[in-house]
């Protein structure tokens, strides 16, 4: 039987973990904005996205959120017309990534606050823990 | 399953009759002595304090997520506070014996 203080800690610690992650993804989803290809007429960087899941801890019996799997984003690439460039097709078309900065933002946005709530969860938790051990100093 | 309250009771008991034998015809309640109970609680708190110093050192060198570093440090301070309150409780309480009047 663990501790439920603890246990909320470890869960918030999983949620930071997969928040993370998430944060990762869409950091190499903005840098891999403009990522064309080397190859004439070949895929350029496709975006990449983040499921979570709910996974159970049998060591605990804790409901722990985990990153099920990163996934490529099947939408199409955008066209620019640049002949110039070396990764551009026959009829000077080169395929763009289907990033859009804008919406990898907002995400952003999203998974900073998710780990804040973990992060004040955590904090929370500890808190309170250590008030509790307190209570055996000078009583 | 012993009552936690009574637990306390019979190793409070205990730990009298260890001071003073004169007067160990008194029950002598089984399971674990104290010393026993309060050894393995130490070498639990040695291992997560072991812990916590192992996830600094790869918090350092970077080969462990911070806020894993975090947690497993938070442990072991808080298990070093804790032992640190558990002995100076054992110690208070053997003060309180020796200052009966005999």
């Amino acid at each position: 039987m663990i501790d439920p203080l603890q246990a909320s800690l470890k869960i918030s610690g999983a949620g930071l973990e997969a928040q993370s992650t998430r944060l990762r993804i869409i950091s190499q989803n903005i840098a891999n904005s403009q990522s064309t290809a080397s190859v004439a007429g070949a895929d350029p960087y496709a975006r990449q996205t983040v499921s979570f899941d709910n996974v159970l801890d049998r060591a605990s019996g804790l409901s722990l959120v985990r990153v099920k799997n990163v996934g490529v984003d099947a939408a199409p690439f955008k066209l620019e017309h640049d002949p110039g460039n070396p990764a551009a097709d026959s009829d000077g078309y080169v395929k763009l990534p289907n990033v859009d900065v804008l919406v990898e933002l907002t995400d952003m946005r999203e998974a900073n606050r998710t780990y804040e709530a973990n992060l004040q969860v955590a904090k929370q938790s500890a808190d309170l823990l250590n008030q509790t051990v307190a209570l055996l100093k000078d009583a | 399953m012993i009552s936690p309250l009574s637990a306390i009771g019979s190793l409070t008991l205990q730990g009298a009759s260890a001071t003073t034998p004169a007067v160990s015809s008194v029950a002598t309640p089984s399971g674990p002595s104290f010393a026993q109970t309060l050894a393995s609680a130490a070498a639990d708190a040695v291992t997560t304090v072991q812990g916590g110093e192992a996830a600094a050192i790869q918090g350092v060198t970077g080969s462990m997520p911070t806020f894993k570093v975090v947690e497993q440090v938070m442990s072991a301070q808080r298990t070093l506070q804790e032992m640190i309150s558990i002995r100076d409780k054992a110690v208070s309480a053997y003060q309180e014996i020796s200052r009966m009047t005999i």
